[in-house]
């Protein structure tokens, strides 16, 4: 795998739009035709060249890694629509990284900000500390949210994350979040989702939940009252194939969408 | 006989979303001052009687010289904020809701050719109503019609008694309507709300809710309507029993209204609490006729909404960084962009964020370059750089207003300006003229 550094050259007071900034722009490209590619900045357009640091070369967009250092805290949209090759974050990072990517890995060593992994359709986002708001949810105004992938936070996610998930059984489609604990209305508006939280989760999870999965092997603040206790599991199997053992207490819901619901949420007993 | 009084009728009230068109102003003919203000609400009148001059009114454009505001030209001062605006690498227009729609307009326009940040104040009342309309849709009627279909209103996390007062009069409560004919004894109301406020004690039922458990209460009510056995007995402070009921009383009425407040859109769930409310009424829709209006605070958020909508796309929140239009509340919502400081400079427009806003976001907002276009001394403009005395819209100038239904009304003159006032509209477009030639266009 070829690999492309980045380091950030300046203090940043206004977040930088780093759209541009994915394997498939810089597949084939030379160090000089990088620096050329643009960014936004306030309101003014301006280029990689004049922001980062750039050393290494690229191939194809499969073997292109980009590894990119220095404080990215403010910058935006990183790995966004991306299909595949990989981007290694060593620091924190700002909102919207790898929104709408179908393919490829980014691995942030670090924290990451609102709408992580928002709409996405395919690869895998790992955020090795706590991630904002909104992780791998729909965007304003979307029924349909994240479709496939997976998203693994080893901290905190916020509020509303994976929210409007859609899976696909024909299509083998099941998208996947793992996390060590979550804020309030987790998986809201779930068609089919799967979480899995390793620690605590704050009110309303599975709020509106239409059918999915969500496994939480820690405590619910507040569990929703339009959820019903089914009964104790020792196991449980996800769509995905994997299959969590411990024990848990199954409940149905969320009620408000079917008297019947498909959607289950498994609470550590 | 010389005639000493002129009386208008008709008059619009610019206060809150209730937008009442049946004012009667008497102006007094040798000061051209307001001596007498008829049917209007305590805050309708106070706010006509402010318009006099006192000394709390600006007359003449401020500038900041050497830390004091000291007065200069239109001129002078239409350059100096031209200046702060084209210098500015993120700008943000924020306010807009206390004006007419033509000046909102061009608060569009202006943050367009400035690449700017452009907000009203939505975005810390009933923007999450609109977030949650966004994301499941809405059954709304005019007011005109709950007038006289309505028999089931619920207030839910509002108290019209106090922030809208003829709204029970006019529109909801004690009014006559074709189908009602008996007014207050034709209708049932209730109030959904953690405290016993003026409006819950003129109530048909009170329903005491815990603090910001509002969404898990609508939550049962919808679980209990779907058919559902709940395993719990008491939800948010309310039994299950008095839940079976209340949702009795919603399908067995002919023509059900929720009015909402603050209460929801601002308590910890947000959208939340409006998305659940709103499928709420959706579902009651299989049994009976139920909508849902947001009890809009400003008289013309709604308009503000409405015109940043038809002009950009999107009702507040909007970006234009990248020369079109991008929304994200959470992202461009004022609040938050100046909580991470990501603003150096502002153009507030007949708001008052200095008093509104967090504390945190305030200090960042007065640390910056900052201009006011504003009638009345605030605290925003007591911070301001330039300082742009404006007319008061519905009072000294015409327009346009939206009623919280989105009904547009005409707002009507019913004095002149004191000083050099100019109406909000013409300071933006000498503001806009002056960027042009500014930025070279």
């Amino acid at each position: 795998m070829e690999e492309i550094k980045l380091k950030i050259k300046k203090k940043l007071k206004f977040p930088l739009e780093a759209d541009s900034i994915t394997p498939d722009n810089f597949a084939g490209k030379t160090v000089a035709e990088i620096k050329k590619l643009p960014l936004y900045y306030a309101t003014k357009k301006v280029s990689i060249g004049d922001f980062f640091d750039i050393t290494g070369k690229s191939t194809e967009i499969s073997k292109t890694k980009i590894i990119k250092d220095g404080d990215l805290s403010n910058v935006k949209r990183i790995g966004e629509k991306m299909t595949g090759g990989e981007i290694e974050i060593n620091s924190d990072v700002g909102m919207h990284i790898g929104n709408n990517m179908s393919g490829g890995k980014i691995v942030v060593n670090g924290n990451a900000d609102d709408w992580a992994g928002a709409m996405l359709q395919g690869g895998e986002l790992e955020i090795n500390g706590d991630a904002g708001h909104y992780v791998g949810s729909a965007y304003r105004g979307f029924w349909q949210g994240m479709k496939n992938g997976i998203i693994k936070v080893k901290g905190r996610v916020g509020v509303e994350s994976m929210l409007w998930a859609k899976s696909s059984k024909p299509a083998n489609k099941w998208p996947t979040l793992y996390c060590g604990s979550a804020d309030a209305f987790l998986g809201i508006h779930n068609h089919g989702g799967t979480i899995v939280v390793e620690g605590d989760v704050d009110r309303c999870a599975g709020a509106d939940q239409a059918w999915g999965n969500i496994v939480i092997k820690g405590k619910v603040s507040r569990l929703l009252p339009s959820y019903k206790k089914v009964g104790e599991v020792k196991e449980v199997q996800l769509p995905n194939g994997e299959v969590i053992k411990g024990n848990f207490i199954e409940y149905s819901g969320d009620h408000t969408i079917n008297k019947e619901s498909n959607g289950r949420l498994y609470v550590a007993a | 006989m010389v005639e000493k009084v002129k009386t208008i009728k008709d008059v619009c009230c610019p206060f809150c979303g209730t937008l009442c068109d049946d004012l009667e102003i008497d102006i007094d003919l040798k000061t051209d001052q307001v001596v007498e203000v008829r049917n209007g609400c305590q805050i309708g009148t106070k706010k006509f009687f402010a318009a006099n001059p006192s000394d709390h009114r600006y007359e003449k454009p401020l500038v900041r010289k050497d830390g004091e505001l000291v007065e200069v030209t239109w001129d002078e001062a239409i350059d100096k904020a031209a200046n702060i605006l084209v210098k500015a690498q993120r700008p943000l227009l924020y306010g807009f809701s206390s004006t007419e729609c033509e000046a909102q307009s061009r608060g569009v326009e202006l943050a367009e050719m400035l690449n700017a940040l452009l907000d009203n104040t939505a975005s810390v009342c009933h923007g999450p109503s609109l977030l949650a309309i966004q994301d499941v849709g809405a059954s709304l009627a005019t007011l005109g019609e709950i007038k006289n279909r309505a028999d089931t209103i619920v207030f839910w996390g509002s108290n019209p008694v106090h922030a809208h007062p003829r709204h029970l009069s006019r529109y909801s409560d004690f009014i006559r309507g074709y189908f009602r004919t008996d007014g207050r004894n034709d209708r049932y109301i209730i109030v959904i709300d953690p405290r016993y406020t003026h409006t819950a004690q003129i109530a048909d039922k009170y329903i005491k809710v815990n603090p910001s458990e509002d969404y898990e209460l609508c939550q049962a009510i919808r679980a209990v309507l779907r058919g559902s056995d709940l395993d719990v007995k008491e939800v948010a402070g309310v039994s299950i029993e008095d839940i079976k009921e209340l949702v009795d009383i919603l399908k067995s009425s002919n023509f059900g209204v929720v009015f909402f407040g603050m209460g929801l859109t601002q308590s910890l769930a947000h959208h939340r609490n409006i998305d659940t409310a709103i499928r709420l009424t959706t579902e009651l829709n299989d049994y009976t006729k139920f909508i849902l209006i947001p009890m809009r605070g400003h008289y013309n958020v709604c308009g503000a909404n409405q015109v940043f909508a038809w002009n950009t796309g999107y009702a507040y929140s909007i970006d234009f960084s990248r020369s079109y239009p991008r929304y994200n509340p959470g992202e461009f919502s004022s609040v938050d962009l100046l909580m991470r400081d990501e603003v150096d400079a502002a153009l507030i427009v007949a708001s008052d964020p200095g008093s509104n806003f967090p504390a945190a976001s305030v200090k960042n907002l007065f640390k910056h370059p900052l201009i006011a276009i504003e009638p009345h001394k605030t605290p925003t403009s007591a911070f301001a750089d330039v300082v742009l005395p404006a007319a008061i819209a519905g009072i000294e100038c015409e327009g346009t207003a939206y009623r919280m239904d989105k009904i547009p009304l005409r707002l009507r003159k019913v004095k002149e300006a004191p000083g050099e006032s100019l109406s909000d509209k013409e300071i933006l477009e000498r503001i806009i003229e002056k960027v042009k030639e500014k930025l070279g266009e």
